[in-house]
């Protein structure tokens, strides 16, 4: 295996020539060209003067740069001299460097990586700007005389261009014209094969990395990983739902089934054999109980039987056990079949896959052309009315448990899907532990990686089948994200957590989301690693954030606004609940019965549409509906002010589902605000919490001992450079600030000689402009 | 019912010559979709639709902003029974029923629904509904020509609260001194005041002072007035630090030939001395005509109700509003880019200069001038760009219905759209909040204010000057006798819109500003660096600004190629008009991109009462002024420790 670096002669004072140029904008061909169209034509000229040759007689080397590897990392393949643009504008501005893909990553090293010495303040320290994991690659596409063309599998002809879409949305142009032939071949088909080809599990990445790099932190961390029985007694007794529930044992060496956790929570009254009998479907799993004492259920679904002897016994096991769990001191109970009432997995992936299609920017002429119709072609993706739904139902389900005191049981196929989803989002909502970060990592852990969502199928990480792939996590992000966006005091993690917990999706060196069961993870833990001779694997959780960032990074992850929670004893809680809700200052008396305020409605039709068209309509009879206590109980809990420790409800109107867009906007230039966004404000409450904590440090210093020497230290003020809105994501310091009408227009008006004679000529100011 | 119908009410706090047309006790308004209600008088006077709550706090006779809407800001009014038909009302048109439900649309976006319970109450109920539609129509009728309250006066001076802010260093520029102060913040060496339309023979619509080239006299300066439409000559707007100047002017007028005369003078109003002319007309910005539909449809969209409705989005693109929004923003971003990176001067030309030239100049100074962003000084811009400049609030706003309905066109509240864009774009860049400009944008309905109520300075000054602030109306008894007429007579004396203390309390005032904002009131203006020399001595290039690019352009008097400065001597100068790369620092540049704009929610969906939470939250300035009192113990203790 030729892992060696080509013995490409490199000197660096030439190879920055051409690269200086394009940095800074080759100069226009010609003054008052059009440089949206004359940029193809522009492309190879900068090359002509330098022969191909002359790479080979140029000599000795003055630095090589080396990608940085991990343990157990290794270098497949990889292309010098290859031509990456900033971003497909037109205006072919990019650096020269090197291609490599490992094991790990496809990553690009440009001179610059090399001898960086400006630090950003928020850097992912195992995926870099230029590095993009081979789980992270979305689709590839080569360029053949510009034309686009999806490479999959085999090769036989090779493109000079290579367009990488990641799925965390960034977008990567290389240009191969100028790199050696045999290289291109190499890379390009080292990168389609490792990055888009089908893989055997233990080719993941995960295992060299836990090989190499044992995991030696004790994993004492706060997020608990209900691993054990212990773990999950824990939490039945901290949402009080040990009386009526209880943690079983059955299915340890799984012997009940390798889709279910080895250890689960069921009602008391459910025996081991019936939990045995049809490998733990049709079992009622507890998922959560709420204050008052009713609890979310999940099952998975029998699957349609064709054998009707077989579907009857079902049917009658079914009846046995609903009528167990439905007599006191079971509440009522509510089902709810997700897959009929809820929107398909296929359609979550058709949605998710044209909606992230807005972003997947080739290049700017792209973006500003879909511009124009942005909201309908965000609304003819459907994707945020699947949130929408997904969050409605939510909805109805906390308003079953906290009004209606009913147990709500979801049912699914294998209750590993939207299951999930739902179950997860009503403890968002209904349980404020919950909503600390901590309390949101337990959750995931227990609804989602112990709990037994394929995440290896629904990210499609080894590329088996596609029709598995549905971003079912994602898009539990996404509506945690609304409710984030909503009620930021209500959470302990901002939505640059929910944004990089998303990309750690696809960061193989993390077992969280890499198996498909806690059964598969157990299995090739201990298995056939007995070769490596170091024990069982021991691999990283994705919760150890300090992996992937420094603690001044990780400052930005949590919410420094956060109405922390006051810290009552147990008796207390309560009381401080209802404290918060405090009565609305104004005398309010009680609606009068909905009889008398139908009446508006009824005969209004022809009227309404008399004054301002038939929307009025809606408004008159949002309140007048036949009672509807689904509509009720959002309204009347809209209509008061929010408990941030309480039950929170999202809202759900047209306008209020919004595009998260730092993870979906951030990698687009043309979205950026200079010294704008929120961060320019966040920025502002980080310094003043800091100041705010260094000041109460001091004075429980003054309290405790009289403390000697000044007190009046300046306090640290976080630089206050004007950050980006697409901080901390933006690659700021390649993205200078770009006028809207770029100055250098005016250098080609000085030099053109009778402009007045060309009235109708028109000088184009820039190709990307609006 | 503790609504105590007959009994004693708060005294309504009237303005100066308001009378109390009709009143019905009993009544109760609906609050939000909720289902509650608040029982209390419902009051019909000669300017507005008043309801007192009963029980309401009323100590300080402030009337909630939300309890009231002035008469002209009524859009349509319904009454329903339960026996007929629901009726929309108007003067010709009275009511023939009792009714049990009155529906208030009003043209802010506000939806109040009244309804009376108690059917004893009936006749009053009938009286008050009618009378509210037959004042909405005579207050519509009286327009412009603001019915001059009599016998009011002064009021006497109050301890009250010391002076407010945000009035007091508002420069209401209807004085030689603001203008000279402001053209001396501005640094603009060149420039001087003209006070050659003092007496408004110059050009009507025009305010009494105009920043104009120094080196034109007066004499010149009125021979260019004939060449533009209503006579509103190019004049300065705003200079920025570093040499460019913003000018605004009417077009052209077509009949005009100008003499050699007239173009010496008319070259040295628009070109002078300062580097190339750019013309920036409005041809990319929407029509008054496309602003007043797009409004309608926004309004139509964002009742409550509407929202629920799927496919939202698409309709919300259908009424283009937002893009409108966006054709502003972009046009500005392009005018201010320009100015910042080149000496030169743009000269922004409308047909009328009476409407989109408003809006481009101030939202051009918003992203150019960090002193626009803060309270006063955004104040001082709209009073100056807007208000003294002749915008024709009555008509566009739609204060007169009855006369002109295809003059309205909300180009302000446009305006205030725009600027809330850019506060939500760059939060750390404005020292006022929303809740300022929503204040700004509900205020801008109100008769009570001589700031919205003219169409021009001449109009305003034959109803009289305003008041300065420490002489205006206080909330606390309302207008009192006290002594008589001060200097003279006063025909018209309503206080400026910027005089908040009248509707709003201490603590909502205290919301308008943004803890967040930049520090320190304004910075110091760096003195205007003149680095950037114009390169061509006496060369006129004249270019326009069309769709993001610059093209030559003839003024309309050259026939043929005018003379023209050899520019060959300016290739030597290796920065030439390419200047620095770097734009000044306070420049703005909003993103107008899709997903960028954004629909301004607690100002157009405020009929859902999740929209009113949090309008004025508290947070931030909470932990600043958590940060204080620590900072003041610290204090304390290190005073006290024993040394």
């Amino acid at each position: 295996m030729r892992l060696g670096v080509a013995a490409l002669p490199r000197d660096r004072s030439f190879r920055c020539l051409p690269a200086r140029d394009e940095r800074w904008g080759a100069p226009p061909p010609r003054a008052g060209a059009m440089l949206g169209g004359g940029a193809r034509a522009a492309k190879p000229s900068f090359v002509s003067y330098i022969s191909p040759e002359e790479i080979h007689i140029k000599e000795p080397i003055e630095k090589e740069v080396n990608p940085h590897l991990l343990p157990g990392e290794l270098l497949l393949c990889e292309a010098s001299t290859v031509y990456k643009y900033v971003q497909e504008d037109g205006s072919n501005r990019g650096t020269y460097g090197k291609l490599v893909c490992t094991n790990f990553k496809i990553s690009f090293l440009d001179d610059d990586s090399a001898s960086d010495d400006n630090e950003p303040q928020f850097k992912n320290k195992i995926v870099g700007e230029n590095d993009i994991t081979l789980q992270c690659v979305d689709q590839i596409y080569g360029v053949y005389d510009e034309k686009k063309k999806l490479l999959t599998g085999q090769l036989r002809k090779y493109p000079e261009k290579l367009i990488i879409y990641c799925k965390d949305l960034r977008v990567f142009n290389f240009c191969l014209r100028y790199t050696k032939e045999e290289e291109v071949k190499r890379i390009v088909s080292g990168i389609v094969h490792h990055s888009q080809t089908p893989k055997l599990l233990k080719r993941l990445f995960l295992f060299s990395y836990a090989s190499a790099a044992p995991n030696n932190t004790d994993g004492r961390n706060q997020t608990v990983m209900f691993e054990t029985l212990e773990d999950w007694r824990d939490e039945l007794e901290r949402t009080k739902g040990n009386v009526k529930y209880k943690a079983v044992t059955t299915n340890e060496g799984y012997r009940v089934s390798e889709k279910l956790p080895l250890y689960f929570v069921v009602p008391i009254c459910i025996s081991e054999e019936s939990i045995l009998k049809y490998e733990g479907r049709g079992i009622p799993i507890w998922c959560w109980s709420c204050h008052n004492g009713a609890a979310l259920l999940k099952m998975s679904a029998f699957p349609k039987e064709q054998d009707d002897s077989t579907s009857q016994m079902q049917k009658a096991f079914l009846d046995g056990i609903y009528k167990t769990i439905s007599k006191p001191p079971y509440e009522l109970l509510k089902m709810d079949d997700l897959s009929s009432s809820l929107p398909s997995l296929q359609d979550i992936q058709t949605a998710y896959t044209r909606f992230k299609q807005l972003f997947l920017i080739d290049n700017s002429t792209d973006f500003w052309a879909t511009d124009v119709k942005w909201f309908s072609l965000l609304e003819s993706t459907n994707w945020l009315e699947i949130i929408r739904r997904v969050l409605k139902k939510a909805i109805e389900v906390a308003e079953c448990l906290e009004i209606q005191h009913t147990n709500v049981l979801l049912i699914e196929e294998s209750a590993t899907d939207l299951c999930c989803v739902i179950s997860s989002l009503v403890q968002v909502m209904m349980d404020s532990y919950s909503r600390t970060k901590s309390g949101f990592q337990s959750l995931i852990q227990k609804e989602w990686v112990i709990g037994g969502h394929g995440f290896l199928d629904r990210c499609n990480h080894l590329h088996k089948s596609e029709k598995e792939e549905a971003p079912v996590f994602l898009l539990l992000l996404n509506c945690v994200w609304q409710l984030v966006q909503q009620y930021p005091p209500a959470f302990e993690f901002t939505e640059t957590y929910l944004t990089v917990l998303s990309d750690s999706l696809y960061v193989p060196i993390f077992s969280t989301f890499f198996f498909n069961s806690q059964h598969q993870r157990d299995t090739n833990k201990s298995g056939e690693c007995l070769k490596t001779q170091s024990g069982p694997f021991r691999f990283l959780t994705v919760w150890d954030w300090s992996v992937q960032f420094d603690p001044k990074a990780l400052a930005f992850l949590n919410n420094p606004l956060y109405a922390e929670k006051p810290k009552p004893d147990r008796s207390q809680r309560k009381t401080a609940r209802f404290k918060h809700q405090r009565q609305l200052s104004l005398p309010l008396t009680p609606a009068k019965p909905s009889t008398k305020r139908g009446f508006f409605r009824e005969e209004t039709d022809h009227l309404i549409k008399n004054i301002l068209g038939k929307r009025i309509g809606k408004f008159i009879n949002s309140s007048d509906e036949p009672p509807n206590s689904l509509r009720e109980f959002y309204d009347s809990w809209h209509s008061k002010p929010v408990d941030y420790h309480g039950l929170l409800l999202p809202r759900i109107d047209g306008p209020e589902i919004k595009v998260w867009a730092q993870r979906y906007l951030r990698w687009i230039p043309e979205a950026q605000l200079h010294g704008g966004g929120t961060i320019a404000t966040a920025a502002k409450i980080l310094d003043l919490m800091e100041e705010v904590q260094s000041l109460q440090v001091k004075m429980d210093e003054e309290h405790s001992q009289s403390v000697s020497g000044d007190v009046h230290s300046a306090p640290m003020l976080r630089n206050s450079a004007r950050l980006s809105s697409l901080f901390p994501f933006a690659l700021l310091q390649r993205q200078s600030v770009k006028p809207a009408l770029p100055t250098s227009t005016w250098k080609d008006l000085e030099d053109e000689d009778d402009l007045v004679k060309r009235d109708d000529e028109f000088v184009d100011l820039s190709g990307d402009m609006l | 019912m503790s609504g105590a119908p007959g009994g004693r009410r708060p005294t309504f706090p009237g303005l100066p010559g308001e009378r109390v047309l009709e009143e019905a006790a009993g009544a109760r308004r609906r609050c939000g979709n909720g289902g509650g209600s608040v029982p209390g008088t419902l009051l019909c006077t000669n300017r507005r639709l008043a309801f007192l709550a009963g029980q309401a706090p009323g100590s300080r006779g402030l009337l909630r902003s939300e309890d009231e809407v002035a008469l002209p800001c009524i859009h349509k009014l319904v009454a329903a029974s339960s026996f007929s038909k629901p009726k929309v009302l108007t003067a010709a048109s009275t009511l023939k029923f009792i009714p049990e439900e009155l529906a208030v649309f009003c043209r802010d976006f506000r939806l109040l629904h009244f309804y009376f319970p108690e059917s004893g109450r009936a006749p009053q109920a009938f009286r008050v509904a009618n009378a509210i539609a037959q004042a909405r129509e005579a207050a519509a009728r009286l327009g412009d020509a603001a019915e001059a309250p009599d016998g009011e006066t002064t009021p006497e001076e109050e301890e009250e609260e010391e002076e407010e802010e945000g009035s007091s260093t508002v420069l209401l520029f209807e004085s030689l001194r603001d203008w000279e102060k402001e053209l001396q913040r501005l640094g603009a060496a060149g420039w001087r005041v003209s006070a050659v339309n003092e007496r408004f023979d110059m050009a009507p619509s025009l305010p009494q002072y105009l920043w104009v080239p120094s080196g034109l006299l007066d004499h010149d300066l009125k021979r260019t007035f004939g060449h533009f439409q209503e006579r509103r000559v190019p004049r300065l707007c705003w200079h920025h630090p570093s040499g460019g100047d913003l000018l605004r002017a009417a077009s052209f007028h077509p009949a005009s030939e100008p003499g050699s005369e007239d173009v010496r003078c008319l070259e040295a109003l628009l070109l002078g001395d300062r580097g190339p002319c750019v013309l920036a007309d409005t041809a990319e910005l929407p029509t008054l005509a496309d602003i007043q539909l797009a409004h309608l449809r926004l309004r139509e969209l964002c009742l409550p109700g509407a929202v629920a409705e799927e496919k939202w989005l698409s309709a919300l693109e259908g009424t283009r509003w937002l893009d409108h929004v966006r054709s502003c923003l972009r046009k500005a971003a392009e005018v201010a880019s320009l100015l910042a990176g080149k000496r030169c001067s743009v000269v922004l030309q409308e047909p009328s200069d009476r409407d989109l030239n408003c809006l481009v100049a101030s939202l051009v100074q918003l992203l150019g001038d960090p002193h626009a962003r803060s309270l006063p000084g955004f104040q001082s811009l709209v009073q100056r760009e807007w208000v003294a400049a002749g915008h024709p609030f009555p008509r566009r706003l739609g204060l007169q219905c009855q006369d002109s309905p295809r003059e309205e066109a909300p180009v302000f509240l446009l305006f205030l759209d725009c600027t809330w864009q850019l506060l939500w774009q760059f939060p750390a860049d404005f020292g006022f909040t929303e809740a300022f400009l929503l204040a700004l944008h509900d205020s801008s309905f109100s008769p009570y204010f001589s700031t919205f109520r003219f169409s021009c300075q001449r109009q305003r000054g034959h109803s009289g000057t305003p008041r300065l602030p420490s002489q205006i109306y206080r909330p606390m008894g309302g207008w009192q006798d006290a002594g008589g007429h001060r200097g003279g007579p006063q025909p018209c004396s309503f206080p400026p819109v910027w005089a908040w203390g009248r509707r709003y309390s201490r603590q909502q005032r205290e919301q308008f500003r943004n803890p967040a904002g930049p520090p320190g009131p304004t910075e110091s203006r760096t003195p205007g660096t003149p680095a950037d020399p114009c390169p061509w001595r006496g060369a006129s290039l004249v270019l326009t600004l069309a769709k993001g690019s610059l093209c030559a352009h003839p003024l309309p008097w050259w026939g043929r190629p005018p003379w023209r400065g050899s520019p060959s001597d300016s290739q030597g100068t290796p920065g030439g008009l390419l200047g620095t790369c770097q734009p000044t620092p306070g420049l703005l540049l909003p993103c107008t991109a899709g997903p960028c704009v954004r629909l301004w929610h607690r100002c157009y969906l405020r009929g859902l009462p999740q929209e009113q939470r949090g309008r004025l939250a508290p947070l931030l300035a909470g932990l600043a002024e958590e940060l204080q009192l620590l900072q003041d113990h610290l204090h304390t203790w290190n005073l006290q420790r024993p040394h």
